[in-house]
This record gives C-alpha cells, structure tokens and sequence, in this order.
C-alpha cells in the first residue's frame, strides 16, 4: 500500500511541476502583452483518505487552480489615471496647434497691424503721395492676409476636431463591441468551468475597459455573472452584459458646421448633454472645441471686425484724394445667423452690427417660447428679453437683431457675430486714392480780418453717418460790439445772435470747431467744402491714432488687446496643461509601477521558478525512481 | 518591492523621452534667441512682450514721423530766409530813393529792379518741398498759392490749413505755415492805424506813422486831418469820417511842424509846410499783402516828384515793408522753435526706444549664461540615463542558466 502510495505522490508532484513549468513559460510569453496580469499555480497538499496506524500520511500534492495576481484597486488607479492622462495629452496636443498659431511672430496679427499702422503714419506725413498711399494698401492686404490665414488654420483644426471626434466614436463601439463579447464568454466559462475564471479573457477585457476609458470616461460595475456594465456620459448604459450600445456622431441642430455626439439604442437616437461626455479622448476634443477653439475663431473674428469697421468709419469721415468723400475700404462681414435644423415656423432673424465697440466675442441664442422671444448670451447664460411682439428689432451688445413674424414656439436662432468676421475680410479697393487723408471740410478766417480771432481748422463729429450739409458753406460774422456773431448757412438756420466765448466748440452741420482770441466786429470766419485739400493729412492722423485707441470691448481696450487676451487665454490655458499633463504622465507612471509591482512579470523571478520547479519535477521523478528500486529489491527477495 | 520586466523599460523610456524634451526647449532657446518660444512659454511675459512690441514700433514711427516733419520745415525755413534777403534788398533801394539827388529817371529804373524782385519773391512764395508739394499752400499742396490776377494783384489760391505731425504720444508738431498768414495776413500802419497824406496834397506835410497812447480811447473810426493855411498862420482840423462829426476840442487847432496831434487815444505828428487844403487820413489797419506793399513801393517811384508825395509814399511803403519783414522773421522763429522741439522730442524719443527695447529684452531674450548651463547640466543627466540603462537592461538571469 505504502510502495502505490509513493507512486501516486510522485505523480502528483510531477503533475504540479509541470503545470507550474507551462504557467511560468505563459507568463515569461506574456511579459511584454499590455494588460497580462502574472498568473500563479495555486497548490494544495492532498490530505490522507484515512488515517494508518502510525497517523495521517499525505497523498501529494494536488493542483488547485491558476490564479492571476490582481488587484483590484490598484488596476482601478491605473484606469483612472490613464484617463485623465488621455484627456490632457489629447487636449494639449490640440491646444499646441492653436498657441503655435497666436505665437506666429513674423506674419501673425499683430505683426501685420503693427505695420499697417506704421504705414497709416507714414500716409500722414506725406498725404498726398501715391507710393505711401500704395504703402497702405499693400499693408493692409498683409493685415487681410494674416487674418485670412490665421481663420484658415483655426478652421482646419475644427474640421480636424471634427474627424477626430467621429475618429473616437467609432473607437468607442468597437471597444464596446468587444467587451460585450468578452462578457458572454467569460459569463459562459465561468459557468461551464465550475466557477474557474479565465484569467486571460478578463485580461483582455481590462485592457479593452482601460483603452475604453481613454477614449472616454466611463463607469463600470462588476455583475455576480462575472460579466461588466459600462455606463458612459450621463449614466448612458454602453454595454450591459453580452450586448453592446453605440454612441453616433449627429450634426449640431443649430450649428451647421459642428458635429455632436448621439446616444443609439435598439435603433432610437437620442441625444445626450455634450457637456457630460466627459475625460479621455473624445472628452477632450469636445471641451477644446467649446471651450477654446469656438472663442478663438470669435476672438480672431473679433479683431478681423474692429479694425475693418473702424478703419471704415474713419475712411467715411474723410475726403479722398479725388475730392469724394471716403468709402469702405475693407469688407467686415456681417453676423452669422442659423435657424434650428428643428424650426418649424417661418419666422426669420437677420443680425447686423451696429457698434463695433460693445461687440462681445460670444455667442447668441434667441428663442420663441410662444409669447416671449428671449436672446440668451452663451458665454454666461445672460438672458434678455426681446419682447412679445414680431417683428421686433433691438440692439443687445452692439448686435442689432431682427426677429421677423411667424416663428413657431420652440424656434431657436444661433447668432455668431463674429464667427465670420476674419475668414470673410478682404480689401474692397485696390485705389490708393480712395483712402481719406483730409477732413471734407476746412474752417478759416477772412483776410480782411481785422481781430486778432484765430479759428481751428475744425474736425467732422462722430459717429457717422456724416451730416448730409457737413460740406455746406458756412459763414460766422461777428456784431458789433464782437460779444456774439451770426451764422449763415447752418441747416437748421440759427436765428438771431449767439453769443461768443473764445475757445468753445462751435457745432453746426456736423463739424466742430473753435474760435480764440479777441475778433473785431464784422469780422468774418468760414466752414467750406475742402475741396483740393490734397495736403489736408487731418483724418489720416486719426486713422493713425486708432493704433492705440481703446476701440474695442466698451472703450476698455485697443485692437491689439483683443488679441493680447486670445493670446493670453490660450498661453495660459497650454501652459497649465503642458504642466499638469506631464505631472499626470508621472502619476501614471507611479500607477502602472504600483500595479505591475503585484501583476508584472519580473523574467528574473520566472527564471528562478523555472529553476525550482525543474528541480521539483527532478525530484519528484528520482522519488519514483526510488520507489521502483524499492519495488525491484522486494522483488528479489526470493 | 517587485519590480515588473516592462515597467524597467517604460520607466526609462519615459525618463529619456523627458530629458530628450528638455534638451530640445533649452536648444531652440539658444538658438532662437528668445526664452518665450511660444505663448505658453510664459503667458503673461508674452502678451506683455506683445504690447512692448508694439510700443517700440510706435516710437519708431514717431522717429519717422519727427524726420518727415522736419524736411519740410528746413526747406520751408531755407525759402524764408531768401525772402528776408529779399525784402532787405527792396528795403535798402526804397531808402536809397529816398535821397534828395536821385532823379526821376533812376527812379525809374529802381522800379523795374523791384518789379524783378516782386517776381522772385513770388518765385520763393510758390516754392515747393521737393516732391512737387507746395510749401504755403495750406492743404492745397498741389495748387501753386500765388499768382498775379488780370489786374496786376498777386492773389492767395491756397487755404489755411496746417498739417500736422504726430511726434510724440500726446504732441502734434504743426509742420508747414500758409501763405495767407505769412505774405497775405500782415497789418499795415502801425498795426494799430494807418496814417496816409491825401494824393492831391500840394504841399511839403509829411505824417508820421503815429503811436497809441491810451488802447482804451481808440474808436475803430476812420479820421480826417484837414488844413488850412491863412496867411502866416497854418491851423488843423479833424474830423471822424465814419461818424461825419468833428473831433471834439480840434477844430481850427494852430499848426506846428513836428507838434504832436492827439485824439481818441492816437498820437502823430505832421512836419513840414502843408499847403491849404491838404488833408490826411488816419483809418484802422488793414491787412495788407508784401505783394501789394511792394507794388505801392514801384508806383511810388514811377510817379514823379510833386510836394510830398514821394516822402509820404516812401515812409508808408518803408513801415509796411517792416511789418512785413518782421511777419517773416516772426514765422521763422516760430519754425525754429517747431524744430528744436523735434529736436527734443526725437532726443527723448530715442533714449525711451533703448530702455523700451533693453525692457522687452529682458522680458524675452534668452540668457545665454543661464540657458548654456542648462544645457550642459540635461546633457549629463540624458549622457548617464542613456548608459546606465545600457548596462542595466543587460542583466538577465536567462544569460546564466
């Protein structure tokens, strides 16, 4: 009984030796696959049936299961770090491209503005010449350009984004697809196999929830089955035991040119808050483009539509060189207006601009309840209340919006006012005449003078339009005693005297300007048409000055703080995340360390067990090869 | 604690990767000459570099602005000082007439000389900064301001307009003058009134050109002097033209040459023997162009000597010429001190460019010291990173059994 017993024991550890041999050589195959977790022989001793006389003696040894080392809160920290580093690798290698754009300093924005002003003064030095004219021209063509270009960059990231975005959806399913087989099979192991688990498909399928994960946030939840739920935005289940959802990309029902992210279950399309398609990659991409890359283009469109517009109006206060009153010069690109994919009623909404200065880089969105037709400012939610009655008309921000009769409730408009504003500029002119050096009208005092009354040359008030007698002449003739004056030629006509304070603006037809000094009676002062008034360089010197003017945001700042701001915003906004991304890659580091310190393959280690579990096979064979001798000396015993 | 074959790898992967990064920045800062690569560099540096940027191109322009403005103004300077030479010259031949043995005919020709020299002056009036641009033409720079009507007066075709120039943040430097006030614009007589002898007089009076003794007597009226001689004695009488009513207290007042005439704040005198009935005037000044002065001056000198006409004529023609000359010189100061501010404000300009540029330098330039040293300390670091991993990843236990 007791020579059998050696037999079966020998046999046993030879057994346990081998399977250890076959899961040190799987794991020593496996030390490089991402998501292997070292597996392990688990043993057991094999216990007496019944006890001899002497006692217990064991049986062997038995081979109880394979067992992975696993943790599962240290693969959860991985999971989640390997997530948010995804979210803020993706976001700043975006974001790069955009600060690479606002870092442009040779043909960027405000290299080309800074000259075109340069050009601007130069024009003012010399009014009447064609080359500084020309100069001007060609300057503000480089201004057009560096916009134009700066427009296409930013719109080609966006079309980037976009591919991406579809890019990381169709990811998504795939992955979702696979864990969900996955699921069933494990689910079907685990059940055919006494509740054994296999260890290498829940591998895969960690991996395949971690690269998930990376793509997008998600939630899982650990089923008695064995199987996974996982539940993406806000609790979107993507996959439920062996079946498997899908997200698909939809285009925005009130932007046109934007994708979003729709929720697709047994064929229903439903959709799903933007804002909570939060982490990983697609996460990333739909935050830069709301968050950074949508202000950027407004921002850009913003200066593009300060320094058109108010390039414009100084142009139209003028005269040209051919003795007409300026023109446009540079195309500003009106609002950009769209309806809901999801309007039904017939009402429209037109929007255009009707003062640069209190243009805001946000966005607009004007909605009909039925009665209330309210228009809601996207960067705060700010919502003011157009009125009930179409067709309305009313200036919010500078933007004066048209809302026309016949909306349905539930309409809703989207208003980009300066959305367009730097793709659609472009020069108007290619006639260096056309720009407005001189004022179109020129106060002065007659010869015969006999005062010592000296008048201002004058300037045309603001804003436009121009006075429609700005040119009309205009004379002032001082009583006697010269106390006060009378004006001839002023629309409406002044009656009577006006009494005269030396040095006061004196306001008629449009224009402002000033008398000093002491005049003596029947002294005459004119305001006439400048005509000729080549070397007249006064509204080119205010078209100079508009360089470093407040212009824009309410008077609080020029058109290069504009851009100062959209450079400041997406400087900082890469910086903090050039620092935390790389913090975030550490922790990551750490992580993986952590939990390949407990489920790695260490090859030195699996060398060394190699060893052992030779040497145990080794000695269980000489074992046997002893309980034969044993076996052959009984034998000869006769 | 374990370590897992994989992490070894990725561990110095990412290690490497990290220090091949910084290298990378700390070389293009040395190359590029900048610390602020891009915005994310240093945000608040960069935005900030940006509107420094922009402050010096503006002073730039300002220094520009400050040479265009002054080319102007020396040629314009240049012109006026061939003026006063002019109107000297024309001075010195109108004293010169003066002189008792000078005939009729060398008067003559000292008109044709001064008709000449009424020419070039219109000549130097009409002159041009160099690019066809006219220097006292106001804002009509591509009209020449003067010219001679069919009547033989030189009329302004310009305006009043002066150009500017933006010299500073807060100055703008006035860079031509117009004609009107510098030729045109000038007040005869005295500045204050004009003193005139009647054409018919007959006799020898000469009238000066009168002072204001009290500015708040004066009327604005025009006056008549009026004489009558009976026998031996010469009395006068004044009379205000524009009320028609005699001066109060100077009627039939006695005559003597050289004793001072006062009323309503005026005070002039007569000298000589004027005949009965000759008459002065005494009116307002007028506004009277160098042009009209000096033609006055020809006529004078191509009218014979009668009486006192010449006298009379030469002084008036003389006072006028210095009113003249003096608006000139007036102009001229002014123009200079127009180009001393330039100037100062191209001296202040300059040295506020250097500490605008030494700022921005600050702000973005790469310090070479400190950058070279960086550079050096990563290389180290990636030099023992790349071999100690070399040796490290060689240790295996498999190489032993």
């Amino acid at each position: 009984m007791a020579g059998n017993n050696i037999f079966s024991a020998s046999l046993s550890g030879l057994n346990a030796a081998q399977y250890e041999i076959n899961v040190t050589q799987h794991n020593i195959a496996n030390a490089n696959t991402p998501g292997y977790t070292r597996q392990q022989v688990t043993l057991g001793s094999q216990a007496a049936a019944a006890a001899s006389g002497a006692g217990f003696l064991g049986q062997g040894v038995n081979v109880v299961g394979i067992k992975r080392l696993y943790d599962q809160f240290l693969t959860g920290q991985v999971l989640q770090q390997q997530g948010l580093a995804s979210y803020q690798n993706t976001y700043l290698s975006s974001i790069s491209q955009i600060n690479s754009l606002v870092s442009n300093t040779t043909s960027g924005v405000p290299n080309t503005l800074t000259n075109f002003f340069a050009a601007t003064n130069s024009f003012a030095n010399t009014p009447a010449s064609i080359p500084a004219r020309q100069t001007v021209l060609s300057a503000a063509q480089s201004v057009v350009d560096s916009f134009q270009s700066a427009s296409q960059t930013l719109f080609s990231i966006a079309t980037g984004v976009s591919g991406q975005i579809s890019n990381s959806v169709q990811q998504i399913n795939t992955y979702a697809t696979q864990i969900a087989s996955l699921n069933a099979s494990i689910t079907s192991a685990i059940a055919s196999n006494n509740g054994q688990q296999p260890n290498d498909l829940m591998d895969q399928r960690d991996q395949l929830v971690n690269q998930l994960n990376q793509q997008i946030g998600v939630s899982t939840q650990q089923q008695p089955d064995g199987s996974v739920s996982v539940f993406v935005g806000s609790g979107q289940a993507l996959v439920v035991g062996g079946r498997a959802m899908s997200l698909q990309v939809v285009q925005n029902p009130n932007d046109p040119g934007k994708v979003d992210v729709a929720y697709l279950n047994n064929g229903k399309l439903t959709t799903i808050q933007q804002s909570s398609l939060q982490g990983g990659t697609l996460g990333a991409y739909i935050a830069f483009r709301d968050q950074n890359l949508q202000p950027a283009q407004n921002a850009l469109g913003l200066v593009a539509l300060g320094f058109a517009s108010k390039i414009n109006q100084q142009n139209q206060m003028g005269q040209d060189l051919n003795g007409a009153l300026g023109g446009n010069i540079i195309n500003a690109a009106p609002p950009f207006v769209t309806s809901g994919a999801n309007n039904t009623g017939t009402g429209g909404v037109t929007a255009t601009i009707s003062n640069v200065s209190a243009v805001t880089t946000s966005d607009y969105q004007l909605k009909f309840d039925g009665t209330n037709y309210t228009l809601t400012r996207l960067s705060d939610n700010t919502v003011t209340s157009l009125g009930t009655a179409a067709p309305l008309t009313q200036v919010v921000d500078g933007v004066s919006i048209t809302a026309a009769a016949g909306m349905a409730a539930g309409d809703s408009f989207t208003i980009r006012p300066t959305a367009n504003a730097a793709s659609a500029i472009a020069m108007l002119t290619s006639d260096p005449a056309k720009l407005a050096a001189a004022a179109p009208m020129l106060a002065s005092a007659a010869v015969a003078n006999k005062g010592t009354g000296t008048i201002s040359p004058g300037s045309v008030n603001t804003p436009l339009p121009l006075n429609a007698n700005l040119q009309a002449p205009v004379s002032i003739t001082f009583s006697n005693p010269p106390t006060s004056y009378t004006v001839a030629g002023a629309v409406p006509a002044v009656a009577g005297t006006v009494a005269y304070t030396p040095g006061q603006n004196i306001t008629y037809n449009g224009w402002t300007m000033q008398i000093s000094g002491a005049p003596a009676a029947g002294d005459v002062f004119n305001v006439a048409s400048n005509l000729g008034g080549t070397g007249d360089n006064r509204n080119a010197l205010l078209m100079a000055g508009l360089q470093t003017q407040n212009l824009m945001s309410n008077g609080t700042t020029s058109l290069q703080g504009v851009y100062s701001q959209l450079v400041g915003a997406v400087g900082s906004k890469t910086s903090e995340l050039t620092v935390t991304s790389t913090a975030q890659n550490a922790l990551v580091t750490q992580a993986v360390a952590t939990q390949q310190s407990v489920s790695g393959v260490n090859l030195d280690e699996e060398a060394a067990n190699l060893l052992q579990y030779q040497r145990a096979y080794q000695a269980s064979a000489k074992a046997m090869q002893i309980a034969n001798t044993m076996f052959d000396a009984l034998m000869t015993l006769r | 604690m374990r370590i897992s074959s994989s992490t070894m790898t990725s561990f110095n992967v990412a290690a490497l990767n990290q220090l091949q990064y910084q290298i990378q920045q700390t070389q293009q800062q040395a190359a590029s000459g900048t610390r602020l690569l891009t915005a994310a560099s240093d945000p608040v540096a960069y935005t900030r570099a940006m509107d420094l940027s922009q402050t010096v191109a503006i002073s730039t322009q300002q220094s520009a602005n400050i040479t265009a403005a002054t080319d102007p103004l020396s040629i314009a300077g240049n012109t006026l000082q061939s003026v006063t030479s002019l109107l000297q010259d024309i001075r010195t031949t109108a004293v010169a007439a003066g002189g008792g043995s000078v005939s009729d005919a060398s008067r003559a020709t000292m008109a044709k000389a001064l008709s000449g020299q009424l020419q070039q002056l219109i000549g130097l009036a009409n002159g041009t900064d160099g690019s066809g641009n006219y220097l006292f033409a106001g804002f009509q720079s591509k009209t020449p301001p003067f010219s001679t009507s069919a009547s033989g007066v030189v009329v302004y075709n310009g305006d009043t307009g002066q150009q500017l120039v933006q010299a500073s943040a807060g100055r703008q430097v006035p860079v031509n003058d117009n004609g009107l006030d510098v030729f045109m614009r000038i007040k005869s007589g005295n500045g204050t009134f004009s003193a005139n002898a009647a054409v018919a007089n007959t006799g020898t009076g000469v009238i000066s050109a009168g002072t204001v003794t009290n500015p708040a007597l004066l009327t604005g009226n025009s006056y008549s002097i009026s004489l009558a001689v009976a026998g031996a004695s010469t009395t006068y009488t004044v009379t205000n033209t524009t009320t028609g009513l005699p001066v109060v207290g100077m009627s039939a007042q006695p005559y003597v040459s050289g004793q001072s005439i006062s009323f309503d704040g005026m005070q002039m005198n007569i000298t000589g023997a004027p005949a009965n009935g000759d008459t002065f005037t005494v009116a307002p000044s007028t506004n009277q162009s160098v042009f009209t002065t000096i033609s006055n001056l020809i006529s004078t000198l191509n009218t014979p000597v009668s009486g006192a006409n010449l006298a009379n004529g030469l002084a008036s023609g003389i006072l006028n010429l210095d009113n003249s000359l003096n608006n000139i010189l007036n102009t001229q100061s002014s123009q200079g001190l127009r180009l001393n501010e330039l100037t100062l404000l191209q001296t202040s300009n300059d040295s506020m460019a250097v500490q605008l540029k030494q700022s921005l330098s600050a702000l973005q330039d790469t310090n070479y010291t400190t950058t070279i040293t960086a550079l050096n300390q990563q290389q180290t670091v990636l030099q023992a990173a790349q071999k100690s991993y070399a040796q490290v990843g060689n240790l295996s236990m498999f190489t032993y059994i």
